[in-house]
């Protein structure tokens, strides 16, 4: 093999390795083919930008090794192109700017959603900088940060306009709280899940809690829960959750008596969930990322450990309502005229495929 | 002295879904139970299967609930539910269609956690011994019932019965299945063991199918 290192500094080597991960993980040989250099020759520099934290190691099994890329920078560490950065860090500036004209400073929720503002305008010329769905409603990709030093990297191209939106949504939005922003752009476009989560947290954040109408939510939060056959288990683990708080309520025991317990596992819940729509952002639509590299290198190890603290959440919730339930004379149930005709049609069913 | 009763699936979840107006078989499956006598065994296999009726279950009312919010949806289409279940998911959509969805998900919800609540309660105050976890069953014995007896799952818990037989006083492997384990089929089984399994020496529990019993 050629030794195509011969004329470039290590920093040159390191940056075309750098390059190299900027799409997907690799592996050695995938590294050492994009770079046109033997192995023990490019494992140096690897190596040197493991300690320097901007590449790491995903171990699969015990001997299969992918090298990341760390971009420290995006959710996730999901790789975006040096443009779209550029453009990234520019918004940000311009945003900050603006507010500091009108004496303000924006939180890392205005910044977001002001970004977001933006770039869904088709007029502003930004629309094909990512944005996804996550925890608190729709981002962009690359995390805001109002505390970083953000320059002007690049010149826009509608930037009048972009100034013009971003002062539009200062005047609308700026004076008020990052939750009550994200509640508002959760109508906005229209994500009935993230209404009604943002509606459970809201009545369960009151000192009394009212039991009827948490079941109203959680009723809506069932039928709007998404069914998808690549992770059906948000929609399982979702019934097991409301199932637990609903039973309860069948043994007319107090949601509020338990509810430190309810809340952790709402928010493991939803934490899930949010994972879920951050996946499905990335993989729908014209700039999709391959499934299997997002699940594989990104979102996967995140999925497993965020089922593992709901299934934890879980347990817990519902020994509460075990512990109850041997207290609990189910013979007290009485069955409505509607449940007896369900179960009438149901009492053939035997569940066999 | 009462023989212990070793559980199929179907009559811990006729159990859980009895009211005044059950038909016979669930009747009897509810007087079975609430009627206990000898110790219950409940075994790996039959505990994985419930949860996975439960599991069903939901998505059923889920799929109608999808139909009642979106005419056009069809059943066919569902990523959710087997061929098996779409009957029961038409006729529950014709009884329930007229009414609002958040009403429909309200009484469906209902409906699943009282017979939840029925399940988990005799889990917890009624069955005396768990045994057999799912990874210990014996899949070489699967195998061999399964020559007979098509459903998968039927033969996980047979094999578990088989398995806790040899070590112990005959006990009453207790089912609602009218067909794969009605009394014909299961001599038949029993039989198929004592001719090309004679060296394992299998001894088959005391079949008592509620279907068949007056």
């Amino acid at each position: 093999m050629v030794e195509a290192n011969e004329r470039k500094t290590p920093e040159e080597i390191k940056q075309r390795i750098l390059e190299a991960l900027n799409d997907k993980p690799l592996n050695a040989q995938e590294i050492s083919k994009a770079i046109s250099s033997n192995w023990s020759t490019v494992k140096t520099y690897v190596d040197d930008l493991i300690n320097k934290e901007k590449v790491k190691e995903i171990y699969f099994g015990e001997k299969n090794i992918i090298y990341q890329k760390i971009t420290g920078d995006t959710y996730f560490d999901i790789p975006i192109s040096d443009e779209e950065r550029k453009k990234f860090r520019t918004l940000f500036y311009l945003i900050i700017q603006e507010y500091k004209k009108r004496k303000k400073f924006p939180t890392k929720t205005h910044l977001a959603k002001c970004a977001v503002h933006v770039i869904k305008n088709e007029d502003s010329g930004l629309s094909k900088l990512p944005i996804v769905w996550y925890l608190y409603g729709m981002i962009p990709l690359m995390i805001s940060d109002p505390s970083q030093d953000y320059q002007e990297e690049t010149k826009f191209e509608h930037e009048i306009k972009i100034i013009n939106l971003i002062n539009d949504f200062i005047v609308k939005k700026g004076e008020k709280g990052s939750g009550q922003i994200q509640i508002e752009q959760h109508k906005e476009y229209g994500e009935e899940l993230y209404t009604l989560s943002d509606e459970f947290f809201k009545i369960t954040n009151l000192s009394e809690w009212d039991d009827k109408e948490i079941l109203e939510v959680l009723n809506k939060f069932f039928i709007a829960c998404p069914v998808d056959k690549e992770f059906p288990e948000i929609f399982d683990l979702t019934e097991v959750v409301l199932s637990i708080i609903r039973k309860l309520t069948i043994m007319n025991i107090p949601l509020q008596r338990y509810r430190k317990e309810i809340l952790l596992t709402f928010d493991s819940l939803w934490k899930l969930i949010a994972l879920y729509k951050f996946y499905k952002s990335k993989t729908i639509g014209k700039d999709a990322m391959n499934k299997e590299t997002l699940l594989r290198f990104y979102v996967g190890h995140a999925f497993e450990s965020r089922r593992r603290n709901l299934q934890e959440t879980i347990l817990e919730l519902n020994s509460t309502y075990l512990n109850n339930l041997a207290n609990f004379d189910i013979s007290k149930i009485k069955l409505s005229k509607e449940v007896q005709e369900v179960r009438k049609i149901m009492e053939d069913w035997t569940g066999e495929d | 002295m009462e023989k212990d009763s070793f559980f199929d699936t179907n009559v811990i979840f006729s159990y859980s879904n009895y009211n005044d107006q059950s038909k016979e078989i669930i009747k009897k499956c509810y007087l079975y139970v609430s009627n206990k006598k000898g110790r219950f065994i409940l075994c790996g296999a039959v505990l994985e299967e419930l949860f996975e009726i439960i599991k069903k279950r939901a998505r059923i009312h889920k799929e109608v609930i999808s139909k009642i919010e979106n005419r056009d949806y069809s059943f066919e289409d569902s990523i959710l539910i087997s061929k098996r279940d779409i009957p029961f998911a038409k006729q529950l959509y014709e009884k329930l269609k007229n009414l609002e969805p958040e009403k429909v998900s309200l009484e469906l919800a209902k409906e699943r956690d009282i017979s939840k609540i029925a399940i988990e309660n005799f889990l917890r105050n009624k069955i005396d011994e768990k045994v057999i976890p799912v990874e210990q069953i014996d899949k070489e014995l699967i195998k061999k019932i399964h020559d007979i007896i098509p459903n998968h799952a039927d033969c996980g818990i047979l094999a578990s019965a088989l398995k806790l037989q040899k070590n112990r006083d005959l006990f009453l492997f207790v089912t609602a299945d009218g067909q794969d384990l009605n009394p014909k089929a299961y001599y038949f089984l029993k039989e198929h063991f004592e001719i090309n399994y004679k060296k394992e020496d299998y001894i088959f529990p005391q079949l008592k199918n509620l279907v068949f019993e007056i």
